[in-house]
């Protein structure tokens, strides 16, 4: 027997302790080998730590994308959604405006009948500060933001509305100091309320077309985003196509084209949201908001009317408001476009009997004046006045709801990327994982 | 340990990114309120003439027939405008106010307009009351002289030197005085008693000249109208207004609560119609029509309806000083 001591033939299940074999926690032989390099450092050293690198930029690069497409689109998402809420304020707070001039068109007309008031007239007064006061508080709680002016507006209501109250009981009593509290009355709501009004409208306006200019804006997240990302993509794609001779790797390739999809589809539908936006603020709002002025004009030109005929023969000033309004109303229906034209029409019919009033009181016949102003027939002022407001106040209301529905509709219009955007992100990652470790793979 | 602070770290700033949804607004700017500057009263006109009751005597024997006014007159020119023009109040009780029960305006100043009116045309209606407030008493006459220019003005205007440099009288038709009216559990009498208090007078008025030469400690707080004071004193915004015998009783007969001091008078005020300067001749025809009302009992009349009940003193029609 020879007796060979060769060495016996390794087992073919040996195998040295090679580093590919042991577990990536069990790196310590490597850290040993090289003590300078931590654990860390090494883990990215050579060309395979380079790769790893390369896919946890890559990933990174990708979830913020998805991050960012996200961003972009609840960004658009909420400023239509605060377009409409703002929108919705707005109306509400000048259906407040409407209300308290109409209020005292009321007051003022019914002092022109003395003590006496035309149940009716003392009803509609009633309501409209009711569903004024209902306003306030319904405003208030929609936005914050206006709570303050809001407490200070509900302060002067409870003014004028004492004032108003004290008056008609002097009237009542057939006492002349009932005349003063009406005028104080008036002055609280000209000089207190009113500018408080106008300042939450402007406040509103403001908001308003902030948000619908900030509706195109989510499209920069996602395009400035989507461009680094598909930038950085490519750039990986040349890199790993150097190192490893393969022209393309599929899975990130497909995370770029994932990216690419995203932008181009989103980007789309953030445009045209955008764009039906842009719609809704010139049309539907733009006339809602022209028809609410024209209301206000108009009852505010109602109450000049009659405090023209209170002041007998001195009241100039008030006539020139009347004026004013008038023309306001005119050039806010004009705005209003096509669709007004029966609008128009019953205006028109106020304004000539408030034409003939004025001859009358200018002619020295007061008496057949305040007759017109008060009377209920048909050529007065309050029945030609009320058929303007019932038209004015059911288009007020469509055009409102258009408003509303439009912008609602776009923003249902947009694809859930909002929610989906962070998803994508991490699918582009996990794709992109998959395609460098088929490359580490091979330096295993 | 390192990678879990970091994991919280990006995760924090990822949601800080995306979580954009809610969006505060600046609060709305409350308008700032223009308080109207505190209105220093002017110093009391000057009061340099010897006797500011002397108005331009009438024309000798009757006037014209109604509806027949003498060609060119400033009378006819009022006949052709169809009405006369009268400034007055709507809202001193008894004086000129407006009835709320009948809209129409009414009183012992009315009651003098409606008498020249009846001399004009024959008919006391043909008037438009045109409702002025204390401060426009004297713009309202200076106006130039167009068709509907303010003709008279019957506003309880006292007669005195300053106001004859601007517009004309008629002869004094009533003579009241300047009295107190406090709340009903005041117990002060007079405005000396009322120093560092607030005392409401009408702007622009010779009631608050008065008050302030009576007691310049009280505190002056203007209204634009006689009712206004009573609006401030209702408030509690002042504790007493000054004014006119006349105007503080319809005041006090408007509140229960509102008590005229049993103080004398401290002024004498003359009631004189206003009207424009240049226009002498109506001034002479207006003094004759209060010189008749006088005479047949048609002032006494008025007085004893509107006047009589409030203020407890016998009538006695002023007698007319001419000279001027």
């Amino acid at each position: 027997m020879t007796q060979t001591t060769s060495a016996p033939p390794p087992p073919a299940t040996w195998s040295p302790p090679a580093p590919q074999a042991a577990p990536p926690g069990r790196q310590a032989p490597a850290s040993r080998t090289a003590p300078k390099l931590g654990p860390i450092a090494a883990w990215f050293d050579g060309t395979p730590g380079r790769m790893r690198a390369l896919l946890i930029a890559l990933a990174v690069v990708a979830v913020l994308f998805g991050a960012a497409a996200a961003q972009g689109f609840r960004s658009s998402d909420g400023a239509l959604q605060r377009a409409e809420d703002n929108t919705a304020q707005l109306v509400r707070i000048q259906s407040i405006h409407t209300n308290l001039v109409s209020a005292n068109a009321d007051a003022t007309n019914s002092f022109l009948v003395g003590g006496l008031e035309p149940p009716a007239q003392r009803q509609h007064f009633v309501d409209s500060m009711t569903t004024a006061a209902r306003l306030v508080s319904e405003a208030a709680t929609a936005q914050p933001a206006d709570q303050k002016a809001l407490g200070e507006l509900n302060s002067t209501l409870l003014t004028y509305q004492g004032l108003i109250e004290q008056a008609r009981a002097n009237n009542r009593q057939g006492l002349p100091i009932g005349s003063q509290y009406l005028k104080d009355a008036n002055a609280t709501l000209q000089a207190d309320s009113l500018p408080l009004l106008d300042a939450l409208v402007k406040a509103n306006e403001n908001r308003i077309n902030t948000e619908f200019n900030g509706v195109g804006r989510g499209n920069a997240w996602l395009l400035l985003g989507g461009a680094v990302t598909l930038v950085v993509l490519v750039l990986g794609l040349i890199w790993l196509a150097r190192r490893t001779h393969r022209y393309v790797n599929v899975p990130i390739a497909a995370a770029a084209v994932l990216v690419l999809l995203t932008v181009v589809i989103g980007g789309a539908s953030l445009s045209s949201a955008a764009n039906a936006a842009k719609d809704t603020q010139d049309q539907a709002y733009a006339n809602t908001l022209a028809l609410s002025r024209a209301r206000i004009a108009a009852y505010d030109a109602k109450s000049n009317e009659s405090l023209t005929l209170i002041a007998r023969g001195s009241g100039t000033a008030f006539q020139d408001a009347w004026v004013k309004s008038a023309k306001d109303v005119d050039d806010q229906l004009a705005i209003g476009g096509t669709t007004n034209r029966t609008l128009q029409d019953t205006w028109s019919a106020y304004k000539a009997v408030h034409v003939q009033i004025r001859e009358d009181d200018d002619k020295g016949r007061w008496d057949d004046a305040v007759t017109k102003a008060i009377g209920s027939g048909k050529a007065t002022s309050n029945a030609t006045f009320t058929t303007f407001d019932k038209a004015s106040n059911e288009q007020l209301d469509e055009l409102s709801e258009t408003t509303q529905s439009e912008l609602s509709d776009a923003r249902d219009g947009l694809p859930p990327i909002g929610w989906l955007g962070l998803p994508i992100g991490i699918l582009a990652a996990l794709l992109i994982a998959w395609g460098v470790s088929q490359r580490l793979e091979e330096y295993r | 340990m390192k990678k879990k602070r970091l994991i919280a770290a990006s995760l924090t700033l990822l949601f800080a990114a995306t979580a954009c949804g809610s969006t505060t607004y600046e609060a709305t700017q409350i308008p700032v309120k223009q308080t109207p500057p505190v209105s220093t009263p002017a110093p009391p006109a000057k009061q340099d003439c010897t006797n500011p009751l002397q108005s331009y005597a009438p024309d000798p024997g009757p006037l014209s027939a109604p509806g027949a006014m003498p060609t060119g007159s400033t009378m006819a020119k009022i006949q052709a405008h169809g009405r006369l023009v009268a400034g007055i109040s709507a809202d001193s009780l008894n004086l000129g106010s407006r009835n709320p029960i009948s809209g129409k305006i009414e009183g012992f100043d009315i009651d003098m307009i409606r008498a020249v009116a009846e001399a004009i045309f024959g008919d006391e209606n043909k008037v438009e009351l045109r409702v002025i407030s204390s401060p426009q008493r004297l713009p309202v006459l200076k106006a130039p002289r167009t068709p509907g220019a303010v003709d008279i003005v019957a506003r309880n205007m006292t007669i005195n030197c300053a106001r004859w440099k601007e517009i004309a009288f008629s002869a004094e038709y009533y003579r009241s005085g300047q009295k107190l009216l406090v709340r009903s559990d005041m117990k002060a009498e007079t405005l000396a008693q009322l120093s560092g208090q607030k005392v409401c007078a009408p702007a622009g008025s010779t009631s608050l000249d008065n008050m302030i030469k009576a007691n310049p400690k009280v505190v002056p707080v203007t209204a634009d109208t006689d009712t206004g004071c009573l609006v401030l004193f209702q408030q509690g915004k002042v504790v007493a207004i000054t004014g006119d015998d006349t105007v503080l009783a319809g005041e006090a007969a408007q509140d229960p609560y509102a008590r005229i001091t049993k103080a004398p008078a401290f002024s004498a005020e003359p009631y004189g119609l206003g009207m424009n300067p240049a226009q002498v001749d109506f001034v002479k025809f207006v003094n004759k029509v209060l010189e008749e009302m006088k005479a047949d009992g048609r002032w006494k009349a008025s007085y004893d309806k509107w006047l009589g009940p409030s203020l407890e003193v016998p009538a006695v029609p002023p007698a007319p000083v001419y000279g001027r």
